[in-house]
């Protein structure tokens, strides 16, 4: 307490500062946070809007504020540094804060109204949409948060806190300006584990497997709306605008009375919904109107807006179908969006069905692609180099190729047998030493001597123990339900060194025998710890970081290892992945600014420019 | 006989399904014959006499058992530049058409009709298969295969959903619900395609659209995997076959898709009765 006090002092004698850019943290919350108190002078304030109480790693009771941005915004800082000068407050610990706070809260705290995005079909454009409105608000000042009640995805993150979250809810935050993603933006998780059943993710950490008869009989009526309201709550009472993304169609009336994941959430929200539809494939004005319609009344109420995505070419042939499609539906259409062409992460699965081969590159890179083939959005910075990747899903496919990569996988164990089944485990055996191959994750652990399923965990068939694919020495052993979930920084051990920056979400854990291929750190482990396996001369190379490739040095050592018709890969002047999705997401912006209709956007948020 | 197969957006499942009436209602001894208006597609077949046919109708003639002939498919829209699209019109190219230089509507139609009335009087029955989506506000005016063709021939129609995407509901619903009040009536049905689970959960959701529209519900077709040779641009198939190829795999499918269609429970019965009105 005397050092935040101290702090404080320092903070009340400088007097308004606004964002500091010159600080190593800043934005430690959001981008043009006012910095003025980076240290609290209400602290602890024990408000339960603001915060909450937590137990300590000693077991003790600690206020815990780190979600709170109230003393981040600039007309707070200075009603507080006013009201210090008028009482003549001087010293950190004065009685006469919290009189100050609460006047702050009377003035300034509001909570914040909720947006959500539906879409007529999976694949609408929900999640760009809800990234590019955080990006237009952004822009103009307000803090917003994303919000994705369910989502099943194979494409996760980590966030700072060591919790799970959809990888899109990571990049709608990073576009609404957020430093630190947490897990209230997507409470729910669904990750196919099998056919039917999947692992739910509640809050970021496994909760149980359900099938989808109890997801939708037991989760869903029990635990699932409460999950839903606190969560969408705790988001209002932080942030300005939520922007919530619906699943799939809110207007699968069959299922509609157990929906938490599009007009459900809406309602538990209080929010008004936008419908988003792909006109790319045709029939938009029939999805659209025929969503609207089957929606019940008082839900219906609900939709304020439509927009129509994915126009390719000129919009103005489209456009001449609107006012009749307005006079028949009455709700405005308030975006007609052409087809933008961004780098962006690809959400989930849908993206990679029927996909045989991505990028025009040189280097033909084969990966594998696992019926429960996850986090594949690793590869994305690949094609920032002069790469192609052919999909690999039959051992021919893999003739020809300059280097292999084994991606992550939701079901290591039961992969790995359909490796073997289809010949393309040994095909892959057959390219030690000849090409590199790397492996990531699930695609790690399947390169090492055991998998050790004993207890079914993984696989579902208790005393299953397989071979893997033997390049390294190691055994990956599945011996609880327990997932490592942890993001980490560190350095190469090899190529000359080089930062990379990577997460891990895995099942099972490896005792390694071969040569470690990075040093990492992270806030759960003491200390720095050695991580992945390496055998260069082989060029054999293995870890359980996701996202390896973000950064340009692990990328370009890997690649160095190819050889395409003899020759080395040429290297263009590449950026790290990070910094190309922040362009990405201001051109998206971009074009939904211009084509969508701002006032009537912020007319149904309440405000206006 | 004759019915028009729509589609709620492109690939849908209408060149599919056509081609499945063909094979059907061949085997019935009911002499089909498949037919489309207008097809938008780069992917085309030269007809046996000398004309060039969208590659769907020339599937769909096999599964009929018939040779791929000109009248199955008038006219032929093919993009061939920015803003620039070559007309086809009964097997020949007729003109480019660009913004400057619009197709006449009525003399195409024209056109349609009589390569109609060909087949017409000498088949037993006609499978029409629609173009996109039927429900384009900004197309229906101009419109040649789907509301265009309902109008010129008052035939009756049944409607192809795609579940794959979701909003399969809405879909039938919205284009139901777009079709001009004139044309509506003569949409009698509609079919759920692409399917995977098990059908009991869908219920509620049909019995509310047969409830809504008046339509009738004539199956939920299971998700089939095949590698059949779609005709439009945007389909993602992944064995794009051609020549003498694309018929042999085509035809050893055809059969497959069928006998799946009827485990499925596809009402042919019933499509046949209201090809009749």
């Amino acid at each position: 307490m005397d050092c935040i006090k101290k702090k404080v002092n320092e903070e009340l004698s400088k007097g308004w500062i606004g964002p500091n850019r010159c600080c190593d943290y800043h934005p430690s919350h959001f981008e043009g946070q006012d910095c003025t108190f980076c240290y609290c002078p209400f602290y602890p304030c024990e408000d339960e809007d603001l915060g909450n109480f937590i137990t300590g790693k000693r077991g003790n009771t600690i206020w815990n504020c780190t979600d709170c941005l109230f003393i981040h915004r600039t007309p707070v800082v200075k009603f507080v540094l006013s009201e210090v000068e008028r009482l003549g407050i001087t010293e950190a610990g004065d009685p006469r804060f919290p009189g100050i706070l609460i006047e702050a809260k009377r003035r300034f705290f509001r909570e914040g109204r909720a947006l959500m995005v539906v879409g007529a079909t999976s694949d609408a454009g929900k999640s760009v949409t809800v990234a590019a409105i955080c990006r237009i608000l952004q822009r103009r000042g307000y803090l917003v948060a994303p919000f994705k009640s369910q989502n099943m995805s194979l494409n996760s993150k980590v966030t700072m806190g060591g919790s799970e979250i959809a990888m899109i809810q990571t990049l709608q935050a990073k576009a609404a300006g957020l430093k630190n993603p947490d897990c209230h933006m997507n409470p729910i998780l669904l990750k196919p584990k099998k056919d039917t059943v999947s692992q739910v993710m509640v809050c970021g950490k496994p909760y149980a497997d359900y099938d989808v008869e109890s997801y939708y009989g037991e989760f869903v009526p029990g635990p699932g709306r409460e999950i839903v309201r606190e969560n969408v709550e705790f988001l209002k009472k932080r942030y300005d605008f939520v922007i919530m993304e619906g699943a799939g169609s809110p207007a699968e009336i069959n299922i509609y009375d157990r929906d938490i994941a599009n007009m459900g959430a809406a309602v538990i929200a209080d929010a008004d919904v936008i419908l988003v539809v792909n006109v790319e494939w045709g029939g938009s004005f029939a999805y659209a109107l025929g969503t609207v319609e089957l929606i019940p009344e008082e839900d219906r109420r609900r939709i304020k807006g439509i927009i129509f995505n994915n126009v390719r070419g000129d919009t103005s042939r489209f456009r001449e179908g609107i006012p009749a499609f307005e006079e028949v539906c009455g709700i405005p259409v308030i975006g007609v969006v052409p087809h933008a062409d961004v780098i962006l992460p690809s959400e989930d699965s849908e993206a990679l069905r029927g996909l045989r081969s991505r990028g025009e590159g040189k280097c033909l890179v084969g990966v594998i692609k696992f019926p429960r083939i996850a986090n594949f959005t690793d590869l994305d910075p690949l094609f920032l180099e002069d790469v192609s990747v052919v999909f690999v899903e039959k051992a021919s496919d893999l003739e020809g190729v300059d280097a292999v990569v084994l991606p992550g996988t939701k079901n290591t164990v039961n992969d790995m047998r359909w490796m073997e089944e289809t010949g393309i485990a040994d095909a892959v055996r057959k390219l030690r030493g000849r090409v590199p191959i790397a492996g990531i994750c699930g695609g790690y652990q399947m390169m090492g001597a055991k998998l050790d399923d004993s207890l079914g965990l993984e696989g579902g068939v208790p005393g299953t123990v397989l071979d893997g694919l033997g390049f390294f020495g190691n055994t990956t052993v599945f011996g609880k339900y327990e997932k490592r979930i942890v993001n980490s920084t560190g350095e190469m051990l090899v190529g000359g060194g080089g930062t990379v920056t990577g997460y891990e979400l895995h099942m099972g854990m490896s005792e390694v025998t071969e040569e470690p291929l990075f040093r990492i750190e992270n806030r759960f482990d003491k200390g720095p710890q050695e991580e992945g396996s390496v055998r260069e001369g082989e060029m054999l190379f293995g870890t359980y970081l996701h996202g390896v490739f973000d950064r340009k040095p692990f990328r370009r050592y890997f690649l160095s290892f190819v050889k395409h018709g003899g020759e080395a890969v040429e290297l263009c002047d590449s950026k790290d992945y990070d910094d190309v999705v922040e362009e990405n997401i201001g051109k998206l912006a971009d074009v939904f600014e211009e084509n969508m209709d701002i006032p009537a956007l912020l007319g149904i948020l309440g405000v206006s420019e | 006989m004759r019915i028009l197969v729509l589609g709620t957006s492109s690939g849908a499942g209408k060149t599919t399904f056509c081609a499945m009436l063909c094979r059907r209602f061949s085997g019935q001894g009911l002499d089909p014959v498949p037919f489309k208006a207008s097809n938008l597609s780069l992917n085309s077949y030269a007809a046996q006499d000398g004309g060039e046919i969208g590659m769907g109708q020339a599937f769909q003639a096999w599964s009929a058992g018939l040779e791929p002939e000109t009248d199955m498919n008038p006219v032929l829209l093919k993009p061939s530049g920015p803003g620039v699209i070559q007309l086809v019109v009964n097997g020949k190219p007729f003109m480019d058409v660009t913004p400057d230089h619009p197709m006449d509507r009525d003399a195409v139609m024209a056109k349609v009709h009589e390569a109609y009335d060909r087949l017409e009087s000498s088949h037993g029955m006609v499978i029409c298969e629609g173009s996109g989506s039927p429900a384009e506000l900004n197309l229906m005016d101009r419109d040649l295969a789907n509301v265009g063709l309902m109008r010129e021939l008052g035939i009756p129609a049944i409607l192809v959903g795609d579940i794959e995407r979701g909003g399969v509901f809405a879909a039938i619903y919205g284009t139901w619900r777009l079709l001009p009040d004139d044309v509506r009536p003569q949409l009698k049905g509609f079919v759920i395609n692409r399917f995977r689970g098990d059908g009991s959960i869908l219920r509620s959701g049909i019995e509310r659209i047969e409830e809504l529209t008046g339509m009738k519900c004539l199956g939920v077709l299971p998700y089939m995997d095949l590698r059949f040779p779609e005709e439009d641009s945007l389909s993602h198939s992944s064995g794009r076959l051609e020549g003498a190829d694309a018929r042999s795999a085509f035809m050893s499918n055809i059969d497959e898709m069928v006998e799946a269609a009827e485990t499925a429970g596809l009402d042919f019965d019933s499509i046949l009765e209201m090809s009749k009105g």
